[in-house]
């Protein structure tokens, strides 16, 4: 069974649950979830803690298997070779090897990610170039800060030029400044024409990034659809940050 | 089918998970805990040489080859249980896993490449302090005049302290791949190696009679190598590494599976 080939991410009734002890019933992180995005469309997941954004993540990349319906990836089981080949990821939170440099990491990802062995240098030099870490990537990563080690994530998350790019929580704990960079690198990826899925619990930016936006609450899906549709009349044209993140940047960058 | 299976398709896994293997040597070799080792074993394997005087009567080299033998074993072991357990949770509890599994690396190729890195350190570990021990052995050979403890004898044990120490890694990996914590899987590991030194109690009662089925550790013991003075023949040293190839190729297989369905 495969889903249909025109879309980049096929969420097909999608439900996960999780064993609660022996007595008590199952929970359910996310129930029976549909949703379609073309390719090349921007699709944030937006919900309080625990509304299932992460775990929904986690299937699109196959870490987790659904309880309930199916996940495509192009057409292909997310998980399986052909979706994975598609897929790149970036987790919440996630911490690098300190002691290793930027380029030993990537060249390692990028290894992994069945880049041929003579296209390697030159796709790892690419990603270091486009996410702004070239004068660093000689560098051991615990000199990095947080907001370089969020922007070797995504160049890890890209350096196969994968179609398909899953982000959770890109922007967590970032400055204005870091924040404001790995925004402008994430246009630039729709630019490109890939597709990306992000959670975000910054709905400012949400609204900004995404052709499409999902609100889940309590593993369910609460609305969905474009930032017009769901906001309607309303609608205020989205900036890409705040009068106070603006005056915040000019005093930081003037000092 | 394996046969089905195009020729690059084997050498694209071999490829990962080399690199794998790599990764993890590089990050074990950048570990405190493997150069703790490494000074607490060369400490004892010194100690063997100025412990020879109490040799309850045993020649007094066999008994400095036998003393620093069993201390790189036993530290080897516990390196073998730590340092896999602490590799194996370091990239999965930091969110680094789940990005490198989401890539074209197959589970069995991530957890293959994770043991094969943990056995070149063990490897490093045994052959580095294996060699101060035959320099001490060698140094007081030349001052008795006399070979005491022939070369092959040292290397050949050697080697079984490896093939034991990394059966150990292969036992606290299948452990891993299962378990939730690295302090969980660093113990069961070591409680799966005491057990592999219980098979000499699997014929004496009925109940014990499933210590068949563990791989036994006392087959790697270097004291009857020692004690007679006589290397291994070539067919018992295939022997040997036949059985430690079935063993550590079921371990890690069942390691593979279980960890394959393991949700990230």
């Amino acid at each position: 069974m495969s889903g249909s080939h025109e879309w980049a991410v096929e969420l097909d009734a999608f439900g996960k649950s999780y064993a609660s002890g022996w007595t008590q019933p199952r929970s359910w992180a996310v129930a029976d979830l549909s949703l379609r995005l073309a390719p090349g469309q921007v699709l944030g997941l937006c919900g309080p803690n625990g509304s299932g954004k992460s775990t929904t993540l986690k299937a699109l990349a196959g870490l987790v298997a659904p309880t309930h319906g199916r996940v495509y990836i192009f057409g292909s089981t997310a998980g399986s070779g052909p979706a994975r080949a598609h897929v790149g990821y970036l987790p919440e939170s996630v911490r690098f090897p300190v002691r290793q440099t930027g380029r030993e990491l990537l060249r390692y990802c990028a290894g992994l990610a069945a880049v041929p062995a003579r296209q390697i240098g030159e796709r790892v030099d690419a990603a270091l170039k486009w996410a702004g870490l070239v004068p660093a990537a000689d560098c051991r990563l615990e000199t990095y800060s947080k907001g370089m080690r969020q922007r070797l994530g995504l160049a890890q998350a890209i350096v196969h030029e994968p179609s398909v790019i899953l982000l959770d929580e890109p922007a967590s704990g970032l400055d204005p400044e870091g924040r404001l960079a790995l925004v402008a690198l994430i246009r630039d990826l729709a630019r490109q024409g890939r597709t990306v899925v992000l959670s975000s619990h910054l709905l400012v930016q949400a609204e900004y990034l995404c052709d499409r936006i999902a609100l889940l609450g309590n593993g369910r899906l609460l609305a969905e659809g474009t930032p017009a549709e769901l906001l309607g009349a309303d609608r205020v044209a989205p900036a890409e940050s705040s009068p106070l993140e603006k005056l915040y940047l000019e005093k930081v960058r003037g000092c | 089918m394996a046969a089905d299976v195009p020729p690059a398709v084997w050498a694209d896994s071999g490829r990962r998970l080399l690199l794998v293997a790599q990764q993890t040597l590089l990050e074990a070799l950048r570990l405190r805990l493997a150069a703790l080792f490494v000074v607490l074993g060369l400490a004892l394997v010194l100690l063997a040489h100025w412990l020879r005087e109490f040799n309850f009567g045993a020649a007094e080299l066999k008994f400095v080859a036998d003393f620093g033998l069993g201390a790189i074993g036993l530290l080897g072991t516990l390196l073998a249980a730590l340092a896999t357990a602490q590799l194996f949770f370091s990239d999965l509890e930091c969110g680094f896993a789940a990005c490198v599994l989401t890539k074209a690396v197959r589970r069995w190729e991530f957890l293959g490449g994770r043991l094969v890195g943990v056995m070149a350190l063990l490897a490093l570990f045994v052959a580095g302090l294996g060699l101060v021990l035959g320099v001490l052995i060698a140094m007081r050979e030349t001052q008795l005049g006399g070979t005491f403890v022939p070369l092959p004898v040292l290397l050949q044990a050697c080697a079984l302290v490896w093939l034991k120490v990394t059966l150990v890694a292969a036992m606290t990996l299948l452990v891993c791949s299962y378990a939730g914590s690295a302090l969980f899987a660093t113990w069961a590991g070591l409680l799966l190696a005491a057990i592999g030194h219980l098979r000499a109690f699997a014929g004496r009662t009925d109940w014990l009679g499933w210590l068949r089925f563990w791989p036994d550790l006392g087959l790697f013991d270097v004291d009857p190598l020692l004690g007679s003075g006589r290397e291994l023949s070539g067919g018992e040293l295939l022997a040997l590494g036949g059985y430690w190839l079935v063993f550590t190729i079921l371990l890690t297989a069942l390691a593979a599976y279980v960890f394959k369905h393991r949700e990230i």
